[in-house]
């Protein structure tokens, strides 16, 4: 399997980089657009040149006028500040209950795991209504805390690992029990250590499914002081037109945080599945 | 396996001590409870009421309802191209990205780049792109010699040019799971196939794909999960439309919740829908689940 002709090789080049060409391009395009002035974009539209691509006449003027006429800069804080205390959140939650789960035997263990994986298929968008009513008496309509909580009520990072910490020999808890250990050492001391691959795997996963969070904060968090960059990103749109451009710079800069934190992240996530149980 | 606490030096109360890891599962269980599961009982539950009194009569409404056997419709046939679609995609994918050359890291983090776009910046953009008029998809197919189409506002390709989308957008996720999968193979077990003398093919269907059965189990349901439940572009491009073209379940049921206000319209048809994925996923689990025992 590991040994290729010249041929074999350059032939599988170029597939790659067709696919690669795909798979970039609207990143490519946004960016380019983001560059450039509204009019730009309608004039070199037809017929299809490298005018169409490339900008003419580069400018800033998208990206200052997001910041001062539409505060996307807060769009983006407020972003950042759920996805720093969601991740965090999360993880914890899931690794302590994934190491109950994956440790421990008792009654009810099959109903309460299925309920958890019943949980990572069921969108938060399907049960919006009742759930705005449920945040809504809570008091947390438009707060940090009604973005995150809905987001945390995920089984799918606990059901990581839960799968990953499986493969942990038993017999080295068994030893640290001895040595008068208590689980939440056991815990901090032994599992996590082993834990960074399906950590990151399980936080990646986490960060991506709310950056794909649309309709809930939408709904639940559509002031203006706390509205994230998606939402903020969908009031461009109400004028279409107009605001082509700057929709570019907006979607510009909502790609490019994410891809800043997978690219170095990238070995672990292969690595955090392969371990977690997911494998064949 | 339950684990005794068999050490001596261990004191205090000991029903505390054995209660202590079960504490560990609670944080987990409260958010799920609340945030989820508890929405998803009252959702059925709407369904079953109206004045305040217990009654089908939601559901008998429903099934004389065009509209929504439309809606089901739709459903139904976007998944059954889109998820096999995704799924075939996906597995080449991880195959070419799985090949040990020089640079490979680079193509498989493009690859992934997709699934790092948002939906929603994902869907304002493309539907940008798909304009008619200034749009660059249709400069490229111009620029091929074609008539300009058009796409998200043309009746009978909206649903596929989502499909496109959402394809484009979610196929990386995958392959890196079904990599993941293939990473774990040991690859002496190729080399025996090769001595043998079995084809490339033969090597993967009979060999690879039953090696990576589990990964694919998990692609399969979460990725059937994923695509029966799409909204976004349907809410933020298309609006079910043209002519209710894209006028899946999940947008029939925002149109009751939101626009009509009719709780129990929206609560039969999100309980009829998450019935469907949940027999799907069933399903897939029996079938791949029998292949085992081949």
């Amino acid at each position: 399997m590991h040994k290729y002709d010249r041929l074999k090789k350059v032939q599988l080049y170029i597939v790659l980089a067709c696919i690669a060409v795909v798979a970039v391009f609207p990143f490519f395009y946004i960016l380019m657009a983001s560059f450039r002035t509204n009019m730009e974009i309608f004039e070199y539209a037809l017929p299809f040149t490298w005018k169409t691509l490339i900008p003419q006449e580069w400018t800033f003027h998208n990206y200052t006028a997001i910041f001062q006429e539409f505060n996307y800069g807060l769009a983006l804080k407020n972003t950042l500040i759920v996805v720093a205390v969601l991740v965090p959140f999360v993880l914890t939650i899931s690794a302590l209950g994934g190491f109950v789960f994956a440790f421990f035997d008792f009654k009810g263990k099959r109903v309460l795991f299925s309920l958890c994986l019943i949980s990572f298929m069921i969108p938060t968008d399907a049960i919006a209504l009742p759930l705005y009513d449920l945040v809504s008496d809570m008091k947390l309509v438009n707060t940090y805390w009604g973005m995150i909580f809905p987001s945390a009520a995920s089984g799918l990072a606990m059901f990581l690992f839960t799968q990953f910490f499986k493969e942990i020999p038993k017999s080295l808890l068994e030893a640290a029990r001895i040595d008068g250990a208590n689980w939440l050492q056991i815990f901090g001391r032994i599992v996590l250590p082993l834990s960074v691959p399906v950590t990151i795997t399980a936080g990646l996963m986490v960060f991506v499914n709310e950056w794909n969070n649309f309709f809930w904060p939408l709904l639940a968090a559509r002031k203006e002081e706390i509205r994230t960059l998606q939402v903020a990103l969908s009031y461009f749109s109400d004028e279409n037109e107009v605001f082509f451009s700057y929709i570019f710079a907006g979607a510009a800069i909502s790609a490019i945080v994410p891809v800043l934190l997978f690219l170095p992240l990238q070995k672990y996530f292969v690595q955090g599945i392969s371990s977690s149980g997911v494998k064949g | 396996m339950a684990m005794k606490s068999n050490s001596k030096k261990l004191n205090g109360s000991s029903a505390l001590r054995r209660m202590a890891p079960y504490l560990m599962l609670v944080p987990a269980l409260v958010v799920i409870f609340i945030f989820k599961l508890f929405p998803m009982v009252s959702v059925i539950g709407e369904s079953f009421m109206r004045d305040g009194e217990f009654t089908f009569r939601t559901y008998e409404i429903l099934f004389g309802d065009r509209t929504f056997w439309q809606a089901l419709w739709t459903t139904l046939k976007m998944n059954l191209v889109m998820i096999p679609l995704q799924i075939v995609l996906s597995f080449i994918l991880a195959l070419l990205v799985n090949n040990v050359i020089k640079g490979i890291g680079i193509f498989r983090s493009i690859y992934y780049l997709p699934v790092t776009m948002a939906i929603s910046v994902a869907a304002i953009t493309w539907d940008l792109m798909a304009n008619y008029n200034s749009g660059v998809f249709n400069s490229i197919i111009s620029f091929l010699g074609f008539e300009k189409q058009g796409l998200f506002t043309d009746a009978g390709q909206a649903l596929w040019f989502i499909v496109i989308m959402a394809t484009w957008k979610g196929c990386g996720m995958w392959m890196m799971y079904i990599l993941a999968g293939l990473k774990g193979v040991d690859t002496s077990i190729y080399e025996s196939a090769k001595l043998d003398g079995a084809g490339y093919f033969r090597t993967l269907f009979s060999i690879t794909l039953p090696l990576i059965k589990r990964t694919m189990l998990f692609v399969v349901v979460a990725n059937t999960s994923a695509n029966m439940l799409l909204f976004a572009p349907m809410k933020l491009i298309t609006e079910g439309g043209p002519q209710n073209s894209t006028n899946v379940l999940m947008y029939e049921i925002y149109k009751s919740a939101f626009r009509n206000g009719n709780a129990s319209r929206a609560g039969a048809i999100t309980s009829i829908l998450l019935l469907i994925v949940l027999a799907v996923v069933v399903i897939q689990f029996r079938m791949l689940n029998e292949k085992d025992n081949d």
